[in-house]
């Protein structure tokens, strides 16, 4: 197995007095509410966890969220571009930018291949659906969201594999008349590819692709239901079994001294899930296209109604988790460094054999004392044991 | 009243359409909902005019072809539905998003309108730049949309709870339909304003004087690039005067049909 460290840079320093009363951490609050001078010791210290991930052989995670409290990480390609230069060892996967949104996905291949290019080649791409909040920061239509999505991906693996000086893309989300990107990327004909979803129709599509799947804070019932697609859709298409370098998890970990100490500085991501996914609803449970037409009775209703299932979104199930729930569901795995260990390799057993384990190893108000000294211990004491798996 | 709901093949595509009454043809184009038969503003009309509401494909329990997604699609629709309609002039009436739909048709001058009617309209920018005239339908909270739609809103605003199954599907797919037309530009096309003064039949712009989602100085704008307009209130209206004062708004569209 790889190790994979996510810091999402949150910024959860605002009054509570003033989350209590916005009704979405994300989206709509003002950024006044964001010192600068804080995000910048924000940033430094989450590069500086990056850099210390390089020395430890722990590879690392860029994302992307726009205006909350939950991610810092807007202008992702900046980070990318740092994290290209900065680091010398390890692999640098941006999970991603977001397509959706963006306009011009020929701009977002340039950006790939560009940190492609001064990292030498250790540049693994990542690419999320978006939603929620997102649409309204990003100014683009929640409607068509999966059509628009392959498109664009379609577009930055022509841009980044094209050779043969310009060519024309005239699609139904994108058009470019002349598309020559330089330097193209340095690995040929494009940089390892990875997606995050849990939908199973996405991840069957991600299987025929031969795209590495990774499960982002998805329980085991979910990652075993979009796995099995992927695994159906490659042997109905007639291709090769899938190997365990296809899929990923990516789960709250936190090693510490002992058992006591892990779970309980650990617990600290679970703010992720317990304030940092407090959205309002218009940019959540109704937000067009977020839940299947079919299912608005369950989402409109305010009270139970007979023979009408629930309709949660997948994340707002996770609102108010507690740390054993969270490590029940194996989306946390917390303790020494052998409880760390176990919990790694008994969800690994339930859910089957994966290569990558991405770390979402600080959140909320841990420290990066804390986070360091979890990921150090991790490094040391797990993931050699994790590598015989 | 008998009310036949028909599908009518309209260039291929099944469209469904709500008819009731005998006599002047008053096509009505709506807006983020389908007409509700049950409503009674319907009744009155169709005492006095044959009334034509088609569903706009992928509202309410209407189907939508793939391919079919912009405006320009609609626009063009009800173009060969009027062509389609038997011979003689029709008032073509749009609401909301149809108010929209309706002022494209009439600045194309389709031969079959003789009388335009547009209630509390989408479908331009006047405002500055950073003054946006049309409320942000899916990205304000949804008690602020429902507060600025009605004059009453305590007595307007829609209980899920009290709603059907379907009812609450149909209006999940009306969001998703208006959504997948309309998110950007928002809700209007950019050059329409330009191109209003073609319009060429006598023209009425009904407003709620308590519209918040697009405000009556933004109907009366709307009415002033386009010849000849007549601007009217409704009192204790909101966004919805077939709704909300649906005699009175009965009382206007009929006194402006052609006798």
């Amino acid at each position: 197995m790889q190790a994979w460290y996510l810091n999402e840079n949150p910024y959860p320093f605002v009054p509570p007095h003033v989350l209590d009363a916005a009704d979405s951490v994300r989206g709509s609050l003002p950024n006044r509410y964001c010192d600068p001078k804080i995000a910048a010791d924000l940033f430094q210290e989450a590069l500086d966890e990056y850099l210390l991930c390089d020395d430890i052989g722990i590879n690392v995670v860029s994302n992307e969220h726009h205006a909350g409290i939950n991610c810092l990480l807007g202008a992702s390609p900046l980070i990318l571009g740092i994290l290209a230069r900065q680091t010398r060892n390890v692999r640098i996967l941006s999970l991603g930018t977001l397509i959706t949104v963006r306009t011009d996905p020929v701009r977002v291949a340039e950006e790939y291949a560009t940190a492609d290019v001064i990292s030498r080649g250790r540049l693994e791409i990542g690419f999320v659906k978006s939603g929620g909040s997102e649409m309204a920061s990003g100014n683009a239509n929640p409607i068509g969201i999966v059509d628009r999505f392959w498109e664009a991906i379609d577009l930055v693996l022509k841009a980044l594999s094209h050779r043969d000086g310009p060519f024309s893309w005239e699609g139904k989300h994108f058009t470019h008349r002349h598309v020559n990107i330089w330097p193209g990327p340095w690995q040929q004909p494009h940089p390892p590819l990875w997606a995050a979803t849990g939908d199973p129709t996405t991840s069957a599509e991600l299987g025929r692709r031969g795209i590495v799947n990774v499960m982002v804070f998805r329980t085991a019932e979910e990652t075993m239901r979009a796995w099995g697609a992927y695994r159906k859709a490659r042997t109905e298409a007639g291709l090769p079994e899938p190997g365990p370098d296809r899929f990923g998890h990516t789960a709250f970990v936190y090693t510490g001294d002992t058992d006591e100490e892990g779970v309980r500085v650990g617990s600290k991501l679970l703010w992720f899930l317990n304030t940092g996914l407090r959205s309002a609803p218009q940019y959540g449970k109704f937000l067009p296209g977020a839940v299947l037409a079919e299912l608005a009775p369950a989402l409109y209703a305010t009270k139970p109604r007979p023979g009408v299932p629930p309709a949660a979104r997948p994340a707002a199930g996770l609102i108010g988790i507690t740390a054993e729930q969270a490590m029940a569901k194996g989306l946390m795995f917390a303790g020494d460094p052998d409880s760390v260990y176990r919990q790694i390799r008994e969800y690994r057993e339930r859910v089957g054999p994966f290569e990558h384990l991405v770390l979402a190893s600080r959140s909320g108000f841990m420290t990066h004392g804390e986070a360091t000294k979890g990921l150090r211990l991790f490094a040391k004491e797990v993931l050699p044991r994790l590598r015989e798996l | 009243m008998a009310t036949r709901t028909e599908r009518l093949d309209v260039g291929g595509i099944a469209l469904e359409v709500l008819r009731r009454g005998q006599g002047r043809p008053l096509l009505v184009l709506h807006g983020e909902a389908p007409l509700d038969p049950g409503t009674p503003v319907v009744d009155l009309l169709a005492a006095h005019a044959q009334v034509i509401a088609p569903t706009h494909p992928g509202f309410g329990h209407s189907t939508r072809p793939a391919d079919f997604d912009t405006v320009y699609d609609l626009v063009h629709l009800y173009l060969d539905l009027l062509e389609q309609l038997p011979p003689g002039g029709v008032t073509l009436m749009g609401l909301s998003f149809g108010g929209w739909l309706a002022a494209e048709i009439a600045a194309a001058r389709s031969r079959r309108v003789e009388r335009l009617i547009l209630v509390d309209a989408v479908g331009i920018k006047v405002g500055d730049r950073e003054t946006p005239d049309i409320l942000d339908l899916f990205n304000t909270a949804p008690a602020e949309v429902e507060r600025r739609r009605w004059h009453e809103p305590a007595k307007w605003t829609p209980d899920p709870d009290a709603m059907s199954n379907e009812a609450l599907v149909g209006h999940a797919r009306n969001r998703e339909a208006l959504c997948l037309y309309a998110w950007h530009p928002y809700l209007y096309n950019p050059r329409l304003a330009r191109w209003l003064g073609r319009i060429a039949v006598p023209t009425l712009v009904l407003w709620g004087a308590s519209d918040g989602i697009v405000t009556p100085a933004y109907g009366r704008a709307y009415g002033a690039r386009i010849p000849g307009a007549r601007f009217e209130i409704i009192e204790a209206a909101g966004h919805h005067p077939e709704i909300e004062q649906p005699g009175r708004f009965a009382e206007r569209v009929l006194a402006f049909l052609p006798p």
